[in-house]
């Protein structure tokens, strides 16, 4: 089923490659200089994990936790302490946002095709539509989950951030002190530094001109992720609406930036970040600049 | 004339070659930019300047003085 | 939307019970080039020539400021200390020769058998230059810049305009630059007319005062390519035109018997020179071009650089010049050797002596920087990273340039004697660059 179920090790300059595909993005491991055995042992464990996150909490996968909570919405089931930790989690970043950020919110897509076209849905299609969005219409009793009839939950907005710090923490058990640098399509964590003093760097692609300068950083140890609108967006009436939308409205949000990254010390703190900076549409920077991370916007 | 074919070159040179933009982590190195020593390179020219009588290329001659 | 101070703390705490672990790793990343966006360069240098001819101290600083959204500036500020002599033009002889100084009131000696330099001199010079570059459109750069240097002889005043382009996803940068500059000269005594002779002490017959210009103006076309993902070429093409005063107010010719190749002796009234000798002439015009190649390759972690020019002008000189540095990492640093050679043909009035009865020429100059020479530079450079992430460095150079007068210039007895003063240099230089 999985083709791309492989993972390839390769030697750069002073440290190994390994590269391999999983949530639907090219993910490598850039691993310290150290002995063949121990990088292939480490790429090995994180590819593991990031399949295994994947094949849990993936909504397209049928054998996942998220397939089985959405087959039976309107229905009681029981979650595993992973899947209940992520749940907590989504909750507290619906609070945080005041409901913006909403996992239930995925349902909005059958409205929305951000194909840089004109189209935006009607109100009544989007009203249709918020009747099954909203967690505050969720009973979370950990471990108890019941979603009401015709609610999906999705955790693809926070699913690639989790799985880089798992992954990040399970190369650090694997081999204490070795420098590695997790990189899930563009989000990426590192916990040790490097020996030698040398840096990992990691470019920050400059959306607004293709191709052009990327930002260098120099990352020593904690994470970097991005939310960005890359060409998914929808034009009207002067406004750019990216792919982001608030779950409160049912409408992307309006003049956010076009791309925010974000260093923080996890994976999971800069993406959220970054998703909520994004949510805040025109006042991103603002929210940027209180959150007292470093953070790069175009 | 010298000139013309090889604006022709560079141009045909220009289609064919390239990298894309996640591939330029190589060229991103400090040590790859064109101009990564700009003051070993002024310095260089300045004493080329004075004792030979070529100058520039590489970019504007970036300032008189007396000693050609 | 809640408390912005209090997020951070809440994300924290959420991440922490998330993860399950206590994340105590704090992050530590830092834009390369940022910081205040200030960075400096910062070096000294050594030149010294053997024979007791020129010797440089030399200290320059470079600041760059880089404001984040491809807009930069730069300025550089340079201090020169000049001292000693280059040759004259005048040729050696068996004899001792004497020459009136530049200010018209002393004299100077040759020893026998040397080749004559000028008077000694102490030159200081200061310049600066300074840049702007930003982006003008989405795909253009403009840049600007201004240069000014003084010395007690010499000022110069220039400024430049660049406009680039970025085409193929920024693979391909086509960019156009022009400068002008205005020098002025203004040399000690006096500019001496061309092909006028040299003079006793406190005779200034054939010197004027008030100075000279020379302009100059500068065309640049360039192109940049990335070729693959480890080499990158540039191309440049330049065209340069300078009008003015373009002697050398300090060179001469020796005029030597046709027969003999000896300078012409010559009687002073009190002190003066004890030979015929004529300040050179130059023509007042110079049109120059260039074309310029240079390959950056990385094989892994080492890079290359390889550069080479061809330049030819109206004066009838062509050159060429090829260099290669390779950088090799060495622990927390790197060396670099490198190595440049040079060429150039003689200027179309390139005369090693004027010969006595024979037609005087338009122009003429014994300028051995004007000859027909070969040099060759030889060096190596080390760079030592420090954990801060600024670097020093040191470089050694040897410069040796060997010159050939042409056969049909060489008269009698100088067939005997060196008949270009060939040059031979060290450079050493340490250098500085930090970021604030």
């Amino acid at each position: 089923m999985n083709a791309s179920c492989a993972a390839t090790l390769t030697r750069d300059t002073d440290h190994w490659v390994g590269r391999f595909v999983a949530m639907a993005s090219p993910c490598e491991v850039l691993i310290d200089n150290g002995p063949s055995s121990l990088a292939q042992q480490v790429l090995n464990a994180v590819a593991a994990e990031a399949w295994r996150i994947e094949r849990r909490f993936s909504r397209y996968r049928i054998d996942s936790a998220v397939h089985n909570i959405n087959e039976n919405a309107g229905c009681e089931t029981v979650v595993d302490d992973e899947c209940a930790n992520l749940l907590d989690f989504a909750a507290t970043l619906t609070r945080l946002s005041d409901g913006a950020f909403d996992i239930t919110s995925g349902v909005l897509r059958k409205a929305w095709t951000f194909d840089g076209g004109e189209h935006v849905p009607s109100q009544l299609q989007l009203d249709a539509l918020l009747e099954s969005v909203g967690w505050h219409k969720v009973e979370w009793r950990r471990p108890i989950l019941k979603l009401q009839r015709g609610m999906q939950i999705d955790l693809g907005g926070i699913g690639k951030e989790y799985a880089v710090d798992a992954a990040a923490l399970l190369a650090e058990r694997i081999a204490p002190g070795l420098s590695c640098l997790i990189n899930f399509g563009g989000d990426v964590a590192v916990r040790n530094a490097r020996q030698g003093g040398k840096q990992w760097r990691v470019g920050i692609e400059n959306c607004t001109r293709m191709g052009a300068a990327d930002r260098v950083v120099q990352l020593t140890r904690g994470a970097l992720a991005t939310s960005g609108d890359s060409r998914r967006f929808v034009f009207r009436g002067g406004h750019r609406y990216s792919h982001i939308l608030d779950a409160r409205t049912g409408w992307p949000v309006r003049n956010a930036p076009h791309s925010i990254t974000v260093a923080a010390d996890t994976c999971t703190q800069a993406g959220t970040i970054t998703t909520l900076a994004m949510l805040q549409g025109e006042n991103a920077e603002q929210m940027l600049r209180a959150s007292g991370m470093r953070y790069w916007m175009q | 004339m010298k000139k013309i074919p090889l604006f022709l070159v560079l141009l045909g040179l220009a289609g064919c070659a390239g990298v894309q933009p996640w591939e330029r982590d190589v060229l991103a190195r400090p040590e790859m930019s064109l101009d990564s020593a700009p003051l070993d390179a002024a310095i260089d020219d300045h004493i080329y300047f004075s004792k030979e009588a070529s100058s520039g290329g590489r970019g504007f001659g970036g300032g008189g003085c007396g000693c050609n | 939307m809640k408390d912005n101070e209090n997020l951070s703390a809440a994300l924290a705490a959420a991440t922490c019970a998330l993860l399950g672990s206590a994340v105590t790793t704090p992050v530590a990343a830092q834009e390369e080039g940022s910081g205040s966006g200030w960075s400096f360069d910062s070096t000294l240098l050594y030149y010294g020539e053997s024979d007791d001819r020129v010797r440089d101290i030399s200290a320059a600083v470079a600041a760059l400021r880089d404001f984040g959204d491809e807009r930069k500036l730069s300025a550089t500020l340079t201090a020169d200390t000049l001292t000693g002599a280059s040759a004259s033009g005048a040729i050696a002889l068996n004899r001792p020769q004497t020459f009136t100084s530049p200010s018209g009131r002393a004299v100077y000696t040759t020893a026998a058998g040397d080749v004559p330099l000028d008077d000694t001199f102490l030159d200081t010079r200061f310049a600066l230059n300074a840049s702007w570059t930003q982006p003008l459109a989405r795909l253009y750069t403009f840049s600007a810049g201004v240069g000014f240097s003084t010395e007690y002889d010499y000022t110069h005043l220039g400024a430049n305009l660049a406009l680039a382009r970025d085409f193929n996803k920024r693979n391909t940068t086509l960019s156009a630059g022009v400068a002008w500059s205005q020098d002025d000269v203004d040399p000690v005594g006096g500019r001496p007319l061309p092909l006028s002779q040299m003079l006793d002490v406190g005779n200034n017959g054939n010197k004027r005062g008030g100075g000279e210009s020379k302009d100059v103006l500068d065309l640049l076309l360039g192109f940049t390519q990335v070729l693959n993902r480890t080499t990158v070429l540039r191309v440049n093409y330049s065209y340069s035109d300078s009008s003015g005063y373009l002697n050398d107010p300090y060179k001469l010719l020796s005029v030597v018997d046709p027969l003999t190749g000896d300078t012409l002796a010559r009687a002073p009234i009190g002190q003066g020179p004890d030979g015929v000798y004529l300040f050179e002439s130059r023509p007042d015009k110079r049109t120059k071009q260039s074309l310029y190649a240079e390959v950056k390759h990385a094989f892994g972690t080492p890079v290359m650089h390889l550069a080479y020019r061809y330049m030819t002008d109206d004066w009838g000189i062509d050159s060429n010049t090829l260099e290669v540095r390779l950088r090799w990492p060495l622990g927390a640093g790197y060396i670099e050797p490198q190595l440049r050679y040079y060429t150039q043909s003689a200027a179309d009035f390139y005369r090693a002596s004027l010969v006595s009865g024979a037609a005087l020429p338009r122009y003429a100059s014994a300028d051995f920087r004007l000859g027909d020479f070969d040099a060759t530079t030889i060096g190596i450079k080390y760079g030592h990273g420090t954990a801060s992430g600024n670097e020093w460095s040191i470089r050694a150079e040897y410069y040796q340039q060997n010159g050939t007068v042409p056969r049909e210039q060489i008269i009698g007895n100088q067939a005997n004697r060196e008949q270009y003063p060939d040059l031979s240099a060290i450079i050493v230089q340490f250098g500085y660059r930090f970021s604030l």
